[in-house]
């Protein structure tokens, strides 16, 4: 870096010195992805506004070193307080594997789960699993960050492929997205609250909605 | 049927000349049809689901989009299962009773139309029979049963009790496929002389199923009602005694298919398949199958492949071969095809393309020969039929307007038997390493 450093003008050192620890400071986010896991006969979908699916796997995304699941065995509410299947705990349980047992299941129609991160936090990306087992598409899916418990002050949307307004968290600009045993990433952009809500509005085989695992990752508050 | 689809969306999908002939050919509930049970006063058609797994679930969701039927009970062995679907029914404001035991739920419901039946295949021949004696008419799940036996009993107890047994093939309801058949290959002839057919259903490599440990039936339950073990149920498919196998999981609606088109069953069959791949089943995870189908003094081959271990080769279809054209179909829009032969000249292109039953796909930028000797590129076309319904819907629809008396069964329990015959001859073919030859009256109930 010494030698780096003496060939060029101190300002633009001083920025590439910058720049090289921001590049530094930015890590791959890892997680464990479940094995793949598809069943039952294909639903052709009829979805408009559909994101082109992923081809292999996900390119990294760059988070700041330091950065943690926050959401792992985190307390969750929802606005469906007796499921139609499965327990609340399995949306932070860590089990992402696509089959019976492993989704709580919300009932008919628009639907949310909430996670209680227990103090404020930086959110750098949000995972969400709803189910994998089947090429399906949720909709309405609408994700936010807020320290109101209620959301009803204080709420950054992170997602929002609600292109009517069905939820009321204003109308949504995302794509809509198959479901895969990826999970599908969302960029919370460092969106700070202590608590993260998502939103659906049942998927393209039920009016149903399914959630496997969301990971919530970033930086408590200090 | 078409009755039933939503009419402003099928007129926008196929909105060309003929939009009323097209409605016409994808009618399967036409009036000329003779109704086979009298017509009733049915207006609202109690229902009873039995077998909430994976397909109950599917016939249930498109059933909720039916009107003038209700469901009133269910029944599933699995407490996980069964407090699903109650839990969700309730919800959706349509409480039902359940049961563990179809026995039970026949003889406490007393005001039943009809039983939809979606348990693993080798139930499906006694709860099928019992129903029909106590006076239900059933749609039942194909494969018809994991024997031939119990699917040709089943037959005669649709015949004894003059209740309907629709089977669960529903292709055969289907829009596109109606229009296809009755539009473009009969009346177009849009393939000429049939040569031959191909088939497939090739999947990835699957974990098999697992169960949520707190939810374990007990071995005592598990034995009553015919597993093994938690592992055996989850994964009845893959067993002998239970199920029938890939030929018979996933071949069984293409196979089905070639035969309805046909309009024939082969007169023989042979067969290569082994258990390759996966350590803990009784069936083979992979077959190959050839049919041979009588045509004028001919011979026309349908080649069948099923694969559990790989997805390529284009999903699933069954593909008509002709010399004038080929057409292949899916369940999936996305990979029917019909391709015409430049040799084609017994029908005007342009005039079925003005009728609306075909429409021109752009040509490739890149269709350049590799090889003089190739054949040039076909010309593609797409079939313009689109429907915007569960696929079980219409099948469903079709089976509740036979029991009101406006329509016949599209899948009736005797014909479903043919194909059901030719699939249990494939497992014998692959079984037996040789071919195996077909009568026409072997192969009717
Ligand atoms: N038409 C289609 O496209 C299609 C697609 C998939 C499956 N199927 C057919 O549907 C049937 C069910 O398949 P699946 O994939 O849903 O299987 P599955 O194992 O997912 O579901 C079977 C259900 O039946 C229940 N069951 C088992 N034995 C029972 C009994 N004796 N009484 C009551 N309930 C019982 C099980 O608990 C389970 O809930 C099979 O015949 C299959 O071939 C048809």
């Amino acid at each position: 870096m010494k030698i780096f450093v003496s060939c060029v003008s101190p300002i633009v050192a001083a920025l590439l010195v910058a720049t090289a620890a921001m590049a530094q400071d930015k890590v791959p986010l890892k997680t464990q992805l479940p094995k793949p896991l598809f069943v039952g006969t294909p639903v052709p979908l009829n979805v408009p506004n559909l994101e082109p699916p992923l081809k292999g796997k996900r390119a990294d995304f760059m988070v700041p070193a330091g950065t943690v699941l926050l959401s792992k065995g985190k307390k969750v509410t929802a606005s469906d307080d007796s499921p139609v299947t499965g327990t609340l705990d399995l949306v932070t349980d860590g089990d992402k594997a696509g089959d019976e047992g492993s989704w709580v299941e919300l009932g008919p129609g628009k639907q949310w789960v909430q996670i209680d991160l227990a103090k404020k936090a930086t959110i750098y990306a949000v995972l969400v699993w709803h189910y994998h087992s089947q090429a399906r598409v949720y909709r309405d899916v609408v994700a936010q960050v807020s320290d109101d418990p209620n959301f009803k002050s204080g709420v950054t949307t992170i997602f929002n492929n609600d292109f009517k307004n069905e939820v009321g968290a204003g109308a949504g600009k995302d794509q809509n997205y198959v479901e895969t045993y990826q999970g599908k990433l969302i960029d919370a952009k460092g969106a700070q609250g202590r608590y993260v809500r998502l939103y659906s509005n049942g998927n393209t085989t039920n009016k149903l909605n399914d959630y496997i695992e969301v990971e919530v990752w970033g930086k408590p508050a200090a | 049927m078409v009755d039933k689809l939503n009419r402003r969306e099928f007129l926008s999908a196929t909105a060309v000349a003929g939009a009323a002939m097209l409605i016409d050919a994808c009618k399967s509930d036409s009036s000329d049809q003779k109704a086979v049970v009298k017509k009733s006063s049915l207006n609202n058609i109690n229902v009873a689901l039995i077998g909430y797994g994976e397909e109950g679930k599917v016939l249930l969701e498109a059933f909720l989009n039916i009107e003038g039927v209700k469901l009133v009970a269910l029944c599933d062995i699995w407490e996980y299962h069964r407090g699903e679907g109650e839990r969700y029914l309730k919800k959706l404001g349509n409480e039902v009773r359940s049961y563990e035991n179809y026995e039970d739920l026949l003889a406490k419901e007393k005001d039943l139309q009809a039983v939809l039946i979606a348990t693993p295949d080798f139930w499906h021949a006694p709860m099928t029979n019992t129903c029909l004696k106590a006076g239900l008419h059933v749609y039942c799940e194909k494969m018809m049963s994991n024997t031939i036996d119990g699917a040709r009993s089943m037959v005669k107890t649709m015949r004894d009790t003059g209740k309907l047994l629709q089977i669960g093939h529903q292709r055969r309801s289907n829009p596109r496929y109606l229009f296809t058949l009755n539009r473009l290959l009969h009346e177009a002839q849009f393939c000429g002389k049939l040569t031959a057919i191909q088939g497939q259903w090739n999947r990835a490599v699957k974990e098999d199923f697992g169960w949520p440990k707190k939810y374990e039936i007990s071995q005592t339950m598990l034995a009553k009602y015919g597993y093994k073990d938690m592992h055996q149920f989850r994964n009845w498919r893959w067993f002998k005694g239970l199920g029938g196998g890939p030929l018979s999981d996933l071949g069984a609606h293409q196979i089905d298919i070639f035969n309805w088109w046909m309009g024939k069953t082969p007169k023989s069959v042979m067969a290569s398949g082994g258990l390759d791949y996966y350590k803990n089943h009784d069936w083979y995870d992979n077959a190959m199958v050839i049919y041979e189908y009588p045509v004028e003094q001919a011979v026309a081959r349908a080649f069948y492949q099923v694969q559990t271990t790989t997805s390529a080769g284009g999903g699933y279809y069954e593909q008509f071969m002709g010399d004038d054209g080929t057409i292949r179909m899916s369940e999936d829009p996305a990979i029917c095809a019909i391709y015409r032969e430049a040799r084609a000249t017994a029908v005007s292109w342009d005039d079925l393309t003005q009728k609306g039953y075909v429409k021109a796909k752009p040509l490739a930028a890149d269709t350049a020969k590799v090889d003089v000797r190739e054949t040039a590129a076909l010309a593609e076309y797409e079939i313009p039929v689109f429907f915007n319904k569960p696929p079980h819907q219409p099948h469903l629809e079709n089976f509740f307007n036979a029991i009101r008396g406006t329509a016949k069964l599209n899948c009736p329990a005797d014909e479903a038997f043919t194909s059901e015959y030719v699939i249990h001859k494939a497992n014998e073919a692959v079984a037996a390493e040789k071919k195996i030859s077909i009568s026409d009256e072997e192969v009717r109930a």
